[in-house]
């Protein structure tokens, strides 16, 4: 017979899996259920278009889709070879004391409040990428996309350096032992052997890159266009939620939220299955 | 006369402070194969690290003392070498098999990799030498894109021999290679390390005497932290 505290702790297990699939089950059942009147009115066409002008009707939210998509791919892009390099040198490279630092300093990173991150990018990086372009504000993708990436780097530099350190001793023996040297060892031995957790990594990044508001509110531009370039402003999607959840409950530019609220949840369903396939199509050609 | 590869003078090695080898005095033949044997815990591991600077990823080690290595009829300290020009020379096969989550002829070229080589004739044709030379080809010949991970733990010990003899070391250092193996695969180990006699210096660390006794041209014995001859 199991002990108590064994069984105690299965039931508990069991309980906070439960809870937190049924969490995510009942948000998406809630923007479901209040977007399906758009979906049975035929009106969810409308916000696949182009335009947003609630004056006269048009209720489209393209811009916003490629504003996230494009906002969130390049701070991703931005930041996973950083995160890489970050992670190798606190878990791989033989400077201890160094690498010690690094990971404390990135694990405080972690608790410094979005809204600083936001504040220090006006002041700092904003003039910078005007100075840059030579034209505009410097509101723009580009520091929009740079401060996401300095936002979701501890995510990942934490999950791949803890996957680096998981790295069996054996392989890293092995490769020092045939005269590795510290690059080499993290391209052909830790990288192949931790792809899992370099994806897993990467989806809890894109999944904060696609979800952050605060970043792109204060310095994406919230213009409501395709940008065309990296010095163009854009709206993202949960920039346009928090600009419009102030209007009228009854009002399209309200209903619109929900489908918004989809998308976003489309998109980092889409990102995760994207992410996942890539390291099974890894995995498979390794062996 | 009998050319000596490696001479160890006043070796000190000490590990967080602390003494583990005191004072080492010796000398290594070339192209035999030198047993060294003593009771657990004395250093014997450590005495292999030190050879390759294997030591040196692990924090708290510190070394005293001359190791030298002859290359090219010329004595060089150890610790003047660049550490994977080192470890290119003076390779390392380890107690418990360690081949890399990869193909078996991934894992037998990948030294090859490390140095650059790129060329896929010499390179195939290296691998199939290196698996003859540890009697492996026959048992792996038509399975070579398979994990290395799925043999078993006397041929993965010998697929670590023949990485780590691709590269042609002049020094193979062998930690207690046939402890964690049966009795049919430590003696094929045996065999192989006596047809490797002539081609690189063997360094053997053994727990047993028996075995190794039988194969070894010279034991030294490391006791209390002191090599006795």
């Amino acid at each position: 017979m199991k002990p108590f505290i064994e069984k105690f702790a299965e039931k508990g297990f069991l309980f906070s899996a439960i809870l937190s699939a049924s969490i995510t089950i009942s948000i998406l059942s809630f923007m479901l259920f209040f977007s399906l009147p758009l979906f049975k009115g035929g009106e969810v066409a409308e916000f696949f278009t182009f335009g947003w002008n609630p004056y006269e009707g048009r209720f489209g939210i393209l811009p916003m889709m490629a504003g996230t998509g494009i906002i969130a791919f390049l701070a991703l892009f931005i930041a996973t070879p950083f995160g890489i390099g970050c992670s190798a040198l606190i878990s791989v490279f033989p400077k201890q004391s160094f690498g010690i630092f690094l990971r404390k300093a990135v694990e405080f990173m972690t608790g410094i409040p979005t809204v600083i991150h936001g504040f220090v990018a006006i002041f700092l990086l904003v003039p910078f990428i005007r100075e840059i372009f030579e034209k505009g504000t410097g509101i723009c993708v580009l520091s929009a996309s740079i401060m996401l990436a300095f936002l979701i780097l501890p995510t990942i530099v934490l999950f791949l350096s803890d996957a680096f350190n998981a790295v069996p001793k054996s392989y890293l023996d092995a490769a020092d032992s045939l005269g590795a040297t510290p690059v080499q060892k993290l391209i052909y031995v830790i990288i192949p052997s931790t792809w899992k957790g370099i994806i897993s990594g990467l989806v809890l990044a894109a999944g904060r890159a696609v979800g952050d508001t605060l970043i792109s509110l204060m310095i994406a531009g919230n213009a409501l266009q395709i940008p065309r370039g990296l010095d163009d402003a854009a709206r993202t999607l949960t920039a346009h939620i928090a600009l419009i959840i102030a209007s009228d409950y009854e009002s399209p530019e309200f209903k619109s939220i929900f489908i918004c609220g989809l998308i976003l949840f489309f998109f980092t369903t889409l990102i995760v299955l994207f992410l996942r396939l890539l390291g099974h199509f890894k995995i498979l050609r390794d062996r | 006369m009998k050319k000596i590869k490696i001479r160890i003078e006043g070796l000190n090695f000490f590990y967080k402070k602390k003494p583990v080898l005191k004072g080492l005095k010796g000398e290594v033949e070339e192209k035999a194969i030198t047993t060294i044997i003593g009771p657990s815990g004395v250093g014997k591991t450590t005495f292999l690290m030190v050879l390759n600077r294997l030591y040196e990823s692990i924090p708290g080690c510190m070394v005293e003392g001359k190791v030298e290595i002859e290359l090219n009829d010329r004595y060089i300290d150890v610790h003047r070498l660049p550490v994977t020009t080192l470890r290119k020379k003076v390779g390392m096969v380890f107690q418990v098999p360690n081949p890399l989550p990869m193909s078996i002829f991934k894992n037998v070229a990948f030294p090859m990799r490390l140095s650059g080589i790129k060329d896929k004739k010499s390179i195939k044709d290296k691998v199939k030498q290196s698996l003859k030379d540890a009697f492996l080809w026959d048992e792996v010949k038509d399975r070579l894109n398979d994990s290395a991970l799925e043999l078993s733990g006397g041929q993965q010990q010998r697929l670590c021999i023949a990485r780590a003899m691709i590269m042609q070391p002049e020094v193979l250092l062998l930690d207690e290679p046939t402890s964690s193996l049966d009795m049919e695969a430590a003696l094929k180990i045996a065999e192989l390390l006596k047809s490797l006699r002539g081609k690189c210096t063997l360094i053997v660390v053994s727990h047993y005497t028996s075995l190794t006794r039988r194969i070894s041209d010279s034991v030294l014995t490391l006791k209390d932290g002191c090599l006795e001859i």
